[in-house]
């Protein structure tokens, strides 16, 4: 079978396409008669302790996430296929200012994991959407949601404090990445892929529309959720248990390595929470600053952006919303929680 | 990456979270409740691709094979790119179906202690109500230290108690320990007990156990020995100990 995609993938080359060539279909079937031979010895390769946490954590980070990606491509699909952009046009306001708070305060219907939100985002930009608030949307949907608050409250008992305070500081780094984005940002820093516009579908062609967007935003933030996943198992296994217990007293350095950890563990948004709550030694603010950066920006979540918005859009968006996050944090801990403690 | 292939990837990606949802090993790496989520993600990942491949196979069919997509601009508009790093989804593939990683064990306890519970922030909201009146009570190894450590009633002084864990032999010491998720193995820490000899069971047939083998014990608490210097790792005299079975659930939530 024959598609227009294959044929227009090898238009750029200058030899035409031979019968007999091998494509990435028997590829695939050699990559798998390979693995399946070469099982036992995969496996016994894979029999050191480290690299069998490794492999178990990765795993688990991929079937905790893949579904919630699913999601998204699914939510993204649908906004391709049946919101016209003169909708999506009409409803958030015109103007960047107003469209980042509306952006922000969306994100709490969004009740998913951080992976959900990024090909939502992209279709948002994608359909006409000022990219200033497909930002915000894109950082708050995770943190903000009723399910990551629930939760929050329940890993910190009778400290209601925390919850508002991570709401808070959350909410403010998507609204300031937003306007930092609306006053600063350049569209050409995102790969051209992503800000294509579908065209307008009808009828019939609706459902057609739906499947293959949702199909193909999967196919191409799959790989870089596994990518993610992959280096965030890596650093589990290399960051050394001794970070968490030396952060007692040195509250900025406590602050910095919390918000390192945030990036490089890769937590689930609604699981951080009792990650933080078991790490007494630490104290609150440094708590904090770990709730709020890791929903907002880790390695998983890099790799996703650099696959979906291009690379040179996330070498500069992840470093600032990493800044921002630590600021926006430690503000609210010391607006909401009054100080360190 | 021709369409094809992603399609294959995609059903053989999906199927196999639909493969450890059924069979229940997806257990040993994130919670249970995640099974609805796990099977729905999988079934819409098998699902998309078979409809896909369906509709390319139909179009080929109809002899509209340089047009299969007229309508549904997605497809031929979004893979100008080539998608290498699709092939990235390969990986889960094979390390669900040839390598199916066990939960995480005794390596986990020794890398992760650090992140063991040093305060019952999570638990104290309940007080530690009574245990029950039976003879040996069985109970999770976090509620255990959790009251070993800092129930002030004294409600395990005393009372002989049922634990089931994994072996951990860490410099001299033998210790149960289980892990604790709250929503995938990421975010795994560990609780743990540490066994001495008492009743029928001597030093000697404790430190033979095999590493990361799974026991059941029961026995008592040593009252005033979870500290905060020993991380909260409470001790405990074993009368009984018999080898059993992985559990289906590992983890302790």
């Amino acid at each position: 079978v024959e598609t227009v995609s294959d044929i227009e993938a090898h238009v750029g080359e200058p030899v035409r396409r031979r019968r007999g060539r091998i494509t990435s279909v028997e590829l695939l079937c050699v990559v798998l008669v390979v693995a399946i031979l070469g099982q036992p010895w995969l496996q016994s390769v894979l029999d050191v302790p480290a690299l069998r946490t490794g492999a178990t954590v990765f795993v688990a980070v991929c079937v905790q996430a893949l579904p919630f990606l699913v999601l998204g491509v699914l939510i993204s699909g649908g906004i391709a296929a049946f919101v016209p952009a003169r909708v999506l046009c009409r409803v958030i306001p015109r103007r960047d200012g107003p469209a980042v708070g509306v952006a922000g305060l969306a994100g709490v219907a969004l009740p998913g994991c951080e992976c959900a939100s990024v090909p939502v985002a992209r279709r948002l930009i994608g359909q006409g959407v000022a990219p200033a608030a497909a930002l915000t949307f894109l950082l708050a949907a995770p943190a903000v949601n009723p399910v990551v608050m629930v939760a929050t409250a329940v890993a910190f008992p009778g400290e209601p404090g925390v919850v508002l305070a991570r709401f808070l500081g959350s909410l403010g780094t998507a609204m300031v990445m937003g306007w930092l984005w609306a006053r600063w940002g350049k569209l050409e820093w995102i790969a051209e892929r992503a800000l294509r516009r579908l065209p307008e579908v009808s009828g019939g062609n609706r459902w057609r529309t739906f499947a293959e967007t949702a199909r193909a935003d999967l196919v191409d933030a799959g790989g870089f959720l596994v990518l993610g996943a992959l280096i965030a198992a890596a650093m589990g296994v290399l960051v050394p248990s001794e970070w968490f217990g030396v952060l007692g007293e040195q509250i900025v350095l406590g602050v910095l390595v919390m918000a390192a950890l945030a990036v490089v563990l890769a937590l689930c948004s609604e699981a951080d929470a009792f990650v933080a709550a078991s790490l007494s030694a630490v104290p609150m603010l440094p708590k904090l600053v770990f709730l709020v950066v890791g929903p907002a920006i880790d390695v998983k979540l890099f790799a996703l952006q650099a696959g979906t918005f291009g690379r040179s859009f996330a070498l500069r968006f992840a470093p600032v919303t990493f800044v921002v996050a630590i600021g926006c944090a430690v503000l609210a801990g010391w607006l909401v929680l009054g100080g360190v403690r | 990456m021709r369409r094809e292939t992603q399609n294959i990837l995609l059903i053989l990606l999906g199927g196999a979270l639909l493969k450890i949802a059924i069979t229940g090993d997806y257990l040993r790496y994130v919670k249970p409740s995640q099974q609805p989520w796990v099977i729905g993600g999988g079934a819409v990942m098998v699902a998309l691709g078979v409809v896909a491949m369906v509709r390319d196979l139909l179009a080929a069919r109809a002899g509209a094979a340089a047009a299969p997509v007229e309508g549904g601009g997605p497809a031929c508009d979004e893979h100008h790119h080539p998608a290498r790093s699709a092939w990235l989804l390969m990986v889960p593939v094979l390390a669900v179906f040839l390598v199916a990683p066990p939960a995480l064990g005794s390596d986990s306890v020794t890398r992760t202690q650090a992140r063991a519970p040093q305060s019952s922030a999570a638990r104290d909201a309940v007080a530690f109500p009574p245990l029950s009146e039976d003879q040996v009570v069985p109970l999770a190894v976090s509620d255990f230290v959790a009251r070993a450590g800092w129930d002030e009633t004294g409600t395990l002084d005393g009372r002989t108690v049922s634990l089931s864990g994994f072996i951990v032999q860490d410099s001299g010491s033998t210790l149960l320990a289980r892990m604790v998720i709250g929503c995938c193995a990421a975010d795994a820490f560990p609780v743990t007990v540490s066994l001495a000899s008492g009743g029928g069971v001597g030093p000697a047939e404790l430190a033979e156990l095999e590493q990361d083998s799974w026991i059941e014990v029961t026995g008592q608490v040593v009252p005033g020995t979870a500290t905060r210097q020993n991380r909260y790792r409470p001790d405990f005299t074993v009368a009984s100990l018999r080898q059993i079975p992985t559990p289906k659930r590992p983890y302790e939530f």
